[in-house]
């Protein structure tokens, strides 16, 4: 009682921190398994994302900033026939264009604080691992959950962006499900 | 005149009515039965697509909400996505199968199927819709339907046709309470024409114009047949009657014979005895007769015996009997005899009667005589015979002593 009054007023007080912490996929096979799940996890979340640009003929490029956590080596896997870029990209050269995906791994706050603020207003879609309250901006947060891994949706940030997101993703990603 | 064929009596009757209600119930009942029958075969079969198009929409339904959860291998994500089929009536079974067949998620519905045997019967295997994401399958989701429905609408037909039914005999009833008053009346009308021709010999009854043609007909064919029955009966009335009167009359004079006298006498003597009252008995004879015959010839004979017996007739008073019993020999009952001297007062009157002179065909005239006997009830004779011979015998020594005069 006392926490969902704390989080009711947590989400009047500051919007821009309305996180959803929701999914969990089961994980099958150790470290390696959590990379796979991991990996899966990206290459599911991409594929339910829409650029404005929709249907490009090139495949979208994921940039890496920073050490993935989870999702080691990153490999996405997209479901069917998508096709998926992997860059690794240092912070500083993102901001030049050609990041359709930005994933940020572990790197200095200021350097997340300035990449978030790029981002918004442009179709970049933003994931990260290492932030598994999802209180730093990305519009997707993957953590390891007790028995699985799961990710979270900040609807906020994906508001704020031209990126359209399917509703059954961010249902899944969501904490309305009645989970316990 | 064959004997009429013998009708049971132990045989088991119908009235038309009956016969009526149960064929219109019969009918009715085959019309009923073969239109609800169609009606419901066709309601289950449009029903059974309908309920399998259902199943396959819930399927596809299940298929784009379970999607995201297939391709995050998410179970609790893949409850949520088939939780809205669950609501939906029809649905017993669904399952989410990942594309390596294995089961992601379950559910069974908790109402219990009311007939598993139609379930098996018109949904033995479920929807299976594959899950596809960029055009590869990554899963599969499986609905298996119930019958709740098509039982819910063979209940509702059955009590649909039920009710039928109760109409059905309720109309009929009517209907044969509608057929007695059109058919049933007429046809009573004439039954009881015919029985009371047959009981009370009415031959003056007839059927009247009746509103079914054929029972018109049939009793138009009845009144014919009636009047020519009462011709017959009038006619045999008349012929029994002329043999009645032939038997019991003499045919020259017209007057009763002696088969008559008999009769008569005996009833006069029944009653006469039972009111203990007296009459007389007048044996006239024609004197000469024979003479008459042999003379004149038997024209003038029987025109004596015309001329006598019109004699008698006039002299009678109403309640005497007069009759012929044979040759030239009448015999006259005088009724209630009030005084001893009405009999001489008869014997009088028609002796006078007889011996004026009349016309012979040949042309002589002639004078009649006649002798009479006289004999009292009871003083002469308790019975028949006794009387007559005593009147005959009267009748012989009143001639005997005619002659001797």
């Amino acid at each position: 009682m006392l926490a969902s009054l704390l989080l009711i007023s947590a989400l009047s007080s500051a919007p821009q921190m309305t996180v959803q912490v929701a999914s969990q996929s089961l994980v099958e096979g150790g470290a390696r398994g959590i990379a796979h799940t991991a990996n899966r996890m990206i290459g599911g979340i991409i594929s339910y994302a829409r650029w404005p640009d929709d249907p490009s003929p090139a495949p979208r490029t994921l940039c890496v900033i920073g050490q993935p956590k989870l999702a080691d080596p990153i490999a996405p896997e997209m479901p069917g026939r998508g096709k998926l870029v992997v860059r690794r990209t240092a912070a500083a050269e993102v901001t030049g264009g050609g990041c359709d995906i930005l994933f940020l791994g572990r790197m200095p706050v200021s350097d997340r604080q300035r990449l978030i603020a790029w981002v918004r207003g442009r179709p970049v879609l933003t994931l990260t691992d290492d932030d598994p309250n999802c209180l730093y901006g990305a519009m997707f947060c993957l953590a390891g959950r007790t028995g699985g891994l799961g990710f979270s949706v900040n609807l906020d940030a994906i508001g704020r962006g031209p990126l359209r997101i399917d509703p059954r993703v961010l249902k899944i990603g969501s904490d309305d499900g009645g989970r316990p | 005149m064959t004997a009429p064929p013998t009708r049971d009596k132990s045989a088991p009757r119908t009235t038309l009515q009956r016969l009526l209600s149960r064929f219109h119930f019969g009918i009715t009942l085959f019309a009923v039965a073969l239109s609800g029958m169609t009606i419901l075969l066709a309601g289950v079969t449009a029903l059974r697509s309908y309920a399998d198009r259902n199943i396959e929409l819930a399927a596809q339904l299940g298929a784009y909400g379970v999607e995201p959860a297939l391709v995050f291998n998410d179970p609790v994500a893949a409850r949520e996505g088939i939780e809205p089929l669950t609501h939906m009536a029809g649905v017993a079974r669904l399952r989410v199968l990942d594309d390596r067949g294995r089961p992601l998620a379950h559910w069974t519905s908790p109402v219990s199927d009311p007939t598993p045997f139609l379930t098996n019967l018109f949904f033995p295997d479920p929807a299976s819709v594959p899950i596809r994401r960029n055009g590869s399958v990554i899963g599969t989701i499986e609905v298996w339907g119930d019958s709740s429905t098509l039982t819910d609408y063979v209940r509702l037909g059955l009590l649909a046709g039920l009710a039928c039914l109760l109409v059905t005999a309720l109309g009929t009833i009517a209907l044969a309470r509608r057929f007695e008053y059109e058919l049933v009346k007429p046809l009573n009308e004439i039954a009881t024409v015919a029985h009371d021709v047959r009981l009370h010999r009415r031959f003056d009854k007839r059927v009247q114009t009746l509103r079914i043609a054929e029972l018109d007909r049939l009793g138009g064919d009845i009144n014919t047949l009636l009047d020519e029955l009462q011709g017959w009966q009038g006619h045999m009335e008349d012929e029994r009657a002329m043999l009645a009167h032939r038997a019991s009359h003499d045919p020259l004079t017209t007057m009763p014979n002696r088969a008559a006298l008999d009769e008569q006498l005996a009833q006069r003597v029944q009653s006469a005895e039972a009111r203990g009252t007296r009459f007389a008995l007048l044996f006239i004879d024609a004197d000469n007769f024979k003479a008459v015959n042999d003379n004149f010839g038997h024209a003038a004979g029987d025109a004596v015996l015309i001329a006598l017996s019109a004699c008698i007739k006039g002299t009678l008073r109403k309640g005497d009997f007069a009759a012929r019993i044979g040759g030239d020999e009448f015999v006259v009952i005088i009724d209630t005899l009030d005084n001893d001297a009405a009999p001489e007062a008869l014997t009088a009157r028609i002796r006078d009667c007889v011996e004026d002179p009349f016309t012979l065909p040949d042309g002589t005239r002639y004078s009649a005589s006649v002798s009479v006997g006289v004999a009292i009830y009871p003083d002469d004779g308790g019975d028949t015979t006794a009387l007559l011979t005593a009147a005959d015998a009267a009748m012989y020594s009143n001639k005997l002593a005619r002659k001797l005069s």
